[in-house]
């Protein structure tokens, strides 16, 4: 059985493709200005990485992204949160808490054991928390997204970032900056600072182990200490990518809709 | 003679909103084929407009207030009255709505005080409203209202304008009933003072009994929109609620709506027709309506998911009846009805219990499927209670939705945004 | 800028302001004392002391986030409630055998709602406090009174008789006087305290015993009385603010120059300029004729502004004041409208006025605090 799974973001077009269960392929790739190309091309990259020529070798395509974007070669289209929780499930099925930190927003889902979710709590006008948060101190200290990771894990005492309101906080990290405070100590202070509404959204929900990490900021290896540090509970790391999570549900939909159709057990 | 003008400033502001306000009227009356519901409500206040302005004029008296102030005393006095917040819900249709929003904000250096009062402080500060004889002012449910009641008394330009404010205890029990009984009391002695009307309690007595009619049909009503598809949707919640707390509470017009509506409402029972075409999603709206929601957020809701305002925070009446016997019942009913029944001011004013326990009761009657509490930005107490309500639902098992969004200003929230949160909510939830 | 004289009691003051156990409170606590926390300045503490306990008013000092309270309150409430509930939630308030609340605001009052659902404190009390001033408002705040007294006598197990209410006004009116007299020689061109410290003290006066802060500031007092005062400071300066609990901030406005020099604020002025009447001989008739009527008002009573103006005006002729900072936390509606009102007075006047909105914590932001308080400095010197 060939599935494959498409998820077109904001940023980035996912795509997985699973092959009797194993996910074989997948891709990353910038979005361009119509979904639905870059639904195609991401979704012809990984048939490439298994020389897959034509689409109609995949036996079932689910679909996903944003709002209510719909991939259009897909047979059928499922929302980006379902296809989020499925795919955090697969990769690590004790999964019940999902923290997804996307570019515009982020949210938190509690999950059963089969990965439908029970609750959900999307972060409310406040962009601090988000993945703009971390692009604008990104710019102020000069050192890209990847660097407030890389910098952040050499950090022994993380800065304290009081300020609530991001737009504060940005100036306050200025402030430190002047103050000649070293740039990993800021750095690890951001990623505490952003993990810090994290927990709080978390609590919303209720905490309940494992904890996962998704979306875009999930690579973010200090950001993923930092929750732990407040959560006080180990944050799992996805077996793989974890901005693939919804790509992967989304395959992992399509492989359950294969076998309903050739009368196998129901999802 | 007074020596006013309609072309006076403070008079221009109202004329604009009855202008827009009769241009949909007109709609009505030119493409309605059958009875068109939403006339009576418009045209009430396009007539209230037109009144207030002749007074104006005139120089006969008129006050300002509110729908939760014991509206049936102004009736009762033949006294109308102008309340401040219309301008935020009316905004939506009002092409100098955001300059004036950002007027207001400048005005307080900040954007955070509650757009509605903020707003109500903006017309007084800039004379577009006409000065009224006296000011009933509200001193709850929150702090923003206290405020901007205390800016206008502060206002060079209005010192002369008498104000009464009635104190609200904080609980809901016989003893506040009583103190805010003789509170009302004081303010009919107000108001014979200074508008030289009398209030006359067989004349009174007449008006509540005619509020209590509406309350029942307000009631009944209700009950026919707990049917599965719902009738009536969110925007007729809140004309309802106007027509039975605003301009017409206790006019017998106002009743003979409420019965049109009612039997709309049976008629589309009966035929198990609902608001929306193809009913999948019942959601309780736990705050207030503004113009724009229910002209671009609710018709995308209904038309894009199936979803419904089965039943929201102003279309939702607790009101028990007032016991007419005596002047002491009539005003110990409206007491209880202006701290304990009026929408919003019922949940907001006092402990959060309330927010709760009508969740509770409003899921279970109306079959919801979903929660959604705005979170809006001038309601802090509101927000302040948003954990608990969320715990509430967890206990009842419905999916529940904050959002954290300006009910009057769509650029705080946009609606993109909005329709992006509902729709990331209603999947995640496994509804629609 | 700094309080010249070396002073054990000053130290033991400032100690106080920067934990919420102190030392006093623990040795009171440790001999069996019981403490009760109050929020709001409008809190009975006479109440509390004729009960044979001693108020805390509740802060949210040495809080560093406001992660498990944001479960419950949202980013749209005020961060002194979001920082204090969740201290409640994390334990640091369990010394606490009850608080009291009352609904002087919406941020604070819905604290209440939460608490008592999520913290294990044996006793939450709520009140309902007028927002107008008449005598109908002291009677019914009056009853409110007998209300909570009866319910701390439930719960403890004690009479509260009326020679306990007397003898309780009686310290909490010495702290009064002791506060003014303070405050008076605040009043000398050379002061010989700066406001960062006095605001430590007068948040002292809030957290421990009360006998025992009155025994201490009278030492205070004695080594003041002659100490060498301040005179390198540009200009006088007063806060006028809702809660500001913070003597950090204050330092930071006068290392620029600006000696504070007193203030209408409620760790302030406003809950010791005027005294409770100790020769009613109902004392909780007095107690509710001060609260409603008596004590200068904050912006929730509907209508006092005059009242509450004429009181910064008393303090701005009598000290000397060349300037007001007017503080107001983020989303506070009581104090935006205050500041409006206080903005058209002033203008007229031509006095030299900074508003800044804060945050509880002021950390990060102090970099923007020094700037704006430079250019109003430099505005007021430029206006003479």
């Amino acid at each position: 059985m060939i599935v494959a799974g498409c998820d077109i973001g904001s940023t980035t077009g996912k795509s997985a493709i699973m092959v009797n269960g194993k996910l074989s392929s997948y891709t990353i790739i910038p979005s361009t200005t119509k979904p639905e190309e870059t639904a195609r091309k991401s979704m012809e990259e990984a048939m490439g990485f298994l020389g897959i020529v034509s689409m109609e070798e995949i036996d079932y395509i689910v679909g996903t992204g944003y709002g209510r974007l719909k991939v259009p070669f897909a047979n059928e289209n499922v929302s980006e949160i379902t296809c989020h929780a499925r795919g955090a499930n697969w990769m690590c099925p004790s999964v019940r808490t999902v923290v997804d930190i996307g570019g515009q927003d982020c949210k938190v889902m509690s999950l059963d054991e089969k990965g439908n979710v029970l609750e959900f709590v999307m972060n409310d006008r406040c962009a601090a928390g988000t993945g703009r948060f971390f692009e604008g101190m990104a710019r102020v200290l000069e050192c890209g997204l990847e660097g407030i990771s890389k910098l952040s894990l050499e950090s022994k005492s993380p800065a304290n970032i009081t300020s609530q309101c991001s737009v504060f906080a940005e100036s306050e990290v200025v402030t430190l900056i002047n103050e000649g405070i070293d740039v990993i100590d800021i750095a690890a202070g951001v990623n505490s600072s952003v993990a810090g509404r994290l927990n709080s959204m978390v609590r919303k929900v209720g905490l309940v182990e494992d904890v996962v990490l998704t979306g875009g900021c999930a690579k973010n290896e200090g950001l993923a200490q930092a929750l732990e540090k407040k959560l006080g509970v180990k944050v799992i790391h996805l077996s793989e990518d974890p901005q693939i999570a919804g790509a992967v549900g989304a395959a992992v939909i399509a492989a359950e809709r294969v076998s309903q159709q050739s009368g196998g057990k129901s999802g | 003679m007074t020596g006013r003008s309609l072309d006076d400033k403070c008079c221009q502001k109202l004329i604009q909103e009855r202008d827009m306000l009769d241009m949909m009227v007109q709609t009505f009356t030119k493409t309605s084929t059958g009875t068109n519901l939403h006339m009576v409500p418009t045209k009430a206040f396009v007539d209230h407009h037109n009144e207030i302005l002749r007074r104006y004029i005139s120089g006969e008296p008129h006050i300002t207030s509110y729908f939760c102030c014991a509206p049936e005393i102004y009736t009762a006095m033949d006294l109308p009255w102008n309340t401040f917040l219309t301008p935020a819900f009316t905004g939506a249709i009002m092409p100098t709505y955001h300059d004036e929003i950002d007027a207001s904000g400048r005005m307080f250096r900040g954007m955070d005080l509650c757009t509605i009062i903020r707003l109500a402080a903006y017309i007084v500060e800039e004379d577009l409203v006409p000065p009224p004889t006296a000011v009933i002012a509200m001193l709850h449910p929150c702090d923003g209202i206290n405020v901007v009641h205390q800016t206008m008394a502060n206002n060079e330009k209005w010192k002369n304008i008498p104000v009464f404010g009635a104190d609200p205890p904080y609980w809901a029990d016989e003893r506040s009933y009583e103190y805010y009984a003789d509170e009302l009391k004081k303010m009919v002695e107000f108001l014979e003072e200074h508008t030289g009307l009398k209030m006359d309690t067989n004349r009174l007595r007449e008006v509540v009994k005619e509020s209590n009619k509406q309350i029942r049909l307000w009631q009944e009503w209700n009950e026919l929109r707990r049917a599965v598809p719902c009738p009536h949707g969110g925007a007729m919640g809140l004309e309802v609620f106007g027509e039975a707390t605003t301009v017409h509470s206790g006019m017998p017009v106002g009743t003979a709506w409420l019965e049109d509506v009612i039997a709309d409402a049976e008629s589309l029972v009966k035929q198990g027709k609902g608001a929306v075409e193809k009913e999948s999603i019942r959601v309780f709206w736990f705050d207030v309506l503004s113009l724009g929601l229910t002209l671009e957020l609710f018709p995308w809701l209904e038309q894009e998911w199936g979803a419904v305002v089965a039943m929201e925070m102003f279309g939702y009446s607790p009101y028990t009846e007032i016991d007419t016997s005596t002047e002491d019942s009539m005003f110990k009913g409206l007491a209880k009805r202006a701290l304990h029944e009026v929408p919003m001011i019922r949940q907001a004013r006092g402990v959060a219990d309330l927010f709760l326990s009508d969740i509770e009761k409003i899921v279970k009657d109306y079959k919801i499927d979903a929660v959604v509490y705005p979170g809006y930005m001038g309601h802090k107490d509101g927000s302040g209670s948003a954990g608990l309500m969320r715990e509430k639902c967890r206990e009842l098992g419905v999916p529940f939705m904050y959002i954290g969004m300006d009910l009057f200003d769509d650029r705080y929230t946009t609606l993109d945004e909005l329709k992006d949160k509902f729709s990331k909510f209603f999947t995640s939830m496994g509804l629609g | 800028m700094e309080t010249k004289v070396k002073s054990k009691a000053l130290d033991t003051f400032k100690e106080a302001a920067e934990t919420i156990v102190n030392p006093e409170l623990k040795k009171w606590i440790d001999q069996g004392g019981k403490v009760v926390g109050y929020f709001c300045c409008y809190g009975p503490e006479e109440i509390i002391t004729a009960a044979g306990l001693t108020p805390f008013r509740v802060r949210a000092t040495g809080s560093t986030g406001t992660e498990l309270a944001d479960a419950y309150l949202t980013s749209i409430n005020c961060s002194f409630c979001r920082h204090a509930f969740n201290m409640g939630l994390l334990g640091e308030y369990d010394f606490l055998e009850g608080v009291i609340w009352l609904n002087n605001c919406d941020h604070i009052r819905r604290i209440y709602d939460n608490w008592w659902r999520k913290v294990d404190t044996p006793l939450a009390h709520m009140m309902s406090l007028p927002k107008l001033q008449a005598d109908k408002q002291v009677g019914w705040w009056r009853e409110e009174l007998v209300i909570l007294k009866e319910a701390l006598e439930k719960h403890l197990g004690v009479k509260i008789t009326d020679d306990k209410l007397r003898e309780a006004i009686k310290i909490h009116n010495e702290t009064r006087r002791l506060l003014k007299q303070l405050y008076e020689l605040r009043k000398k061109d050379k002061p010989p305290i700066t406001g960062a410290d006095t605001l430590a003290v007068v948040i002292a006066s809030t957290s421990m015993p009360r006998a025992e802060f009155n025994e201490i500031l009278k030492e205070l007092l004695g080594e003041l009385k002659d100490a060498e005062g301040i005179k390198d400071y540009k200009f006088r300066l007063m806060i006028v603010s809702s809660i500001m609990d913070d003597p950090k901030y204050i330092k930071l406005i006068e290392d620029l120059g600006g000696l504070v020099v007193t203030d209408s604020a409620c760790y302030g002025t406003r809950t010791f300029w005027v005294e409770v009447d100790e020769k009613d001989k109902d004392p909780l008739g007095a107690l509710a004729r001060y609260y409603i009527q008596e004590k200068p008002s904050c912006p929730r009573m509907f209508r006092d502004f005059p009242q509450r103006s004429a009181h910064i005006q008393e303090m701005i002729k009598e000290f000397k004041v060349d300037g007001m900072i007017g503080l107001r936390m983020v989303f506070c509606d009581l104090w935006a409208g205050e500041f409006f009102m206080q903005e058209k007075n002033l203008d007229k006047a031509d006095f030299p006025v900074l508003h800044m909105d804060r945050e509880y914590l002021m950390a990060g932001t102090a970099g923007q605090v020094r700037t704006r308080v430079q250019a109003f400095m430099e505005s007021i010197g430029g206006k003479r």
